[in-house]
């Protein structure tokens, strides 16, 4: 790995301005000893991440972030709950830059995604040295406890695998980022991602798994095309005041609290997409 | 800490036992320090202590051995710990001679000191190995993550389950107090650690596109937990970490390998062709899922309960 994590240190150092290295330097995370967390982030690779996504994000995409520093906490334990579109998972990785942009000091947003991202080779391992963990309760456990930044997407698979006729409308909203968010006492930052539905029109569905994925989707176009992306954030909901640890264990509560973070989460999809001047613009 | 105390140690003629041995001896809290082995005396320990130490050489996996030593020698001296440590260490034995010496004598033993007069502290030297390792599964391992009952696990791990299981179950149904330490991979010669025999090729095959975390230990330190739960005031399960948490191709790179990525169908084959021919003991098949996927031991409980916090980094590359 040092090979790579030499030329990942030589391409931050070539890319990244002066000022944007020293930032990174204050990233804050758990090193377990040789420069990685125990789920293998490692700081020089989160550079890298952000050298490899910075042209997509500014040219490609052209990202524009509402509210992101407000509304993100600078210290402590907090879920990010997003819809997911896309057919590819554009929207974490923005999501992911952005929130390393507009936090000072920087944080990861560390993505808890799907059982079968860790099996995918070289995809899998580099998503990891980025922060991203595997979607497994005691994951997400460990890193709330250390007052890490959550990345969930509610919708999981079915939301990033919509058909374009459902684009925007949220699919089915899962409990388990509420659950974890009230357990252990953290707050919930709901985010609209827009323009992430019109990227890659999803038209099908081959129900084939693939490469862990449960099928393989028929979209319009091979790429992603350069849709303008808007990511909105909104006031966190404070799961950690208004509830008590064990209404994790409520299902009513629960129910309640996602019902809240998913009608957040629409109304300000509602929102960018009233505000836009249009999908490529 | 507790008046002195005599502590029995089973597998003291393998490195670690003899580490464990000597660590004992240097604690003020040990009064006396019954060696067991299978070998005889002047092949097992190369100190002597005629005060505090006595070696015996016995064989575990006859009961009426054991019986002799617990009720003879064992009570005459006081001993009120037994710490286990006495395991096969080859992946590649296999057979009922091997389950008799890992599983059979663990429960024997066990039976024998919950109707000892004098002993009332059971410790089990325990495997990481245990525990399911998978794609789906936490990274840091709990002491309630699932374990590796699978009927397709090599002996080698099915032993240590058993072992493991069985001091489990006996937990508050026995009078002793058990404590079950799942112990990190010890990166030391002698220790059956199936890395170190991974990493003795000057050329170490991983399989292309992961690379995942381990967690490993030094013999330093898991003599030094060892030592403390000679001392434990409470009973339970408990993880044992290592200091050194990094990524596989680290750990090859720091033990001055080369590792070359190759396709992960081919593993098995190399791995097994080196097996044959050269003698290795390291099976990939057993290693299989933790080439793929981290697992790295959740120590809080051992630092809350028995005050175990990893001090020691492994000495890379470890003297062989």
């Amino acid at each position: 790995m040092s090979l790579s994590l030499d030329l990942a240190r030589l391409l931050a150092s070539r890319a990244l301005s002066a000022e944007e290295r020293e930032r990174l330097k204050s990233l804050r995370f758990a090193n377990a000893g040789h420069g990685y967390d125990a789920f293998g982030l490692h700081p020089d690779v989160v550079a890298l991440g952000e050298v490899l996504l910075g042209p997509v994000y500014d040219r490609y995409f052209r990202v524009t972030s509402y509210g992101c520093a407000d509304a993100v906490p600078a210290t402590g334990p907090a879920v990010l709950a997003a819809n997911h579109s896309g057919a590819l998972p554009v929207d974490g990785a923005m999501i992911w830059l952005d929130v390393l942009r507009h936090t000072h000091p920087p944080r990861v947003a560390r993505a808890v995604a799907d059982h079968f991202v860790p099996m995918l080779p070289l995809i899998g391992t580099f998503f990891a040295r980025g922060g991203m963990v595997g979607g497994s309760r005691g994951n997400a456990r460990v890193l709330l406890e250390a007052g890490e930044l959550l990345l969930i997407f509610p919708e999981g698979v079915p939301g990033i695998g919509k058909h374009f006729k459902d684009r925007y409308k949220l699919q089915d909203w899962r409990v388990g980022h509420v659950e974890l968010a009230i357990r252990h006492r953290a707050p919930v930052v709901p985010i609209a991602v827009v323009g992430a539905e019109e990227q890659m029109p999803q038209l099908g569905r081959i129900p084939i798994a693939f490469a862990g994925a449960p099928f393989i989707p028929v979209t319009l176009t091979p790429l992603p095309m350069p849709v303008h992306y808007h990511l909105h954030y909104g006031a966190p909901i404070r799961t950690d005041l208004e509830y008590k640890p064990e209404h994790a264990d409520d299902p009513a509560a629960v129910r309640e609290a996602a019902a809240r973070v998913k009608a957040a989460v629409q109304a300000l999809v509602d929102k960018g997409l009233a505000e836009r001047p249009g999908i490529f613009t | 800490m507790s008046a002195p105390r005599g502590v029995l140690v089973t597998g003291a003629d393998a490195p670690l036992g003899e580490r464990l041995v000597r660590r004992l001896l240097e604690d003020p809290g040990v009064a006396h320090v019954l060696a067991v082995g299978s070998r005889p005396m002047e092949e097992a320990l190369p100190f002597e202590d005629e005060r505090r130490l006595t070696y015996l050489a016995v064989n575990l996996t006859r009961e009426r051995r054991v019986r002799d030593l617990l009720f003879g020698p064992a009570r005459d001296l006081g001993v009120e710990v037994v710490v286990h440590t006495a395991m096969g260490h080859a992946a590649s034995e296999e057979g009922k001679a091997v389950h008799a010496a890992n599983v059979d004598a663990t429960r024997d033993l066990l039976a024998l000191c919950e109707r000892h007069p004098t002993i009332h502290t059971f410790v089990l030297r325990s495997y990481a190995e245990v525990y399911q390792v998978q794609a789906d599964l936490p990274v840091l391992i709990g002491e309630d993550h699932p374990l590796n009952l699978s009927p397709n696990a090599p002996q080698y791990v099915r032993d240590r389950v058993e072992a493991d299981l069985h001091a489990c179950v006996r937990m508050g149904l026995s009078p002793l107090r058990i404590l079950v330490l799942r112990c990190a991979e010890v990166l030391a010669p002698g220790t059956g650690s199936q890395l170190f025999d991974y990493l003795a090729s000057p050329i170490c095959f991983r399989p292309m596109g992961y690379d995942p975390m381990l967690n490993l230990m030094s013999a330093r330190d898991l003599v030094e937990a060892l030592r403390l739960a000679v001392h434990a005031a409470e009973q339970g399960v408990f993880n044992l970490p290592g200091y050194d948490t990094l990524p596989l191709s680290m750990c090859i790179e720091k033990w001055g390998r080369a590792a070359v990525p190759v396709p992960g169908a081919w593993m098995t084959p190399l791995y097994r062709w080196r097996r044959q021919l050269r003698g290795h003991d390291f099976s990939y098949g057993m290693n299989r899922r933790r080439f793929h996927y981290s697992g790295v031991l959740d120590g809080r409980r051992a630092r809350d309960v028995l005050a175990y916090t990893p001090a020691h980094p492994i000495d890379w590359p470890v003297p062989t």
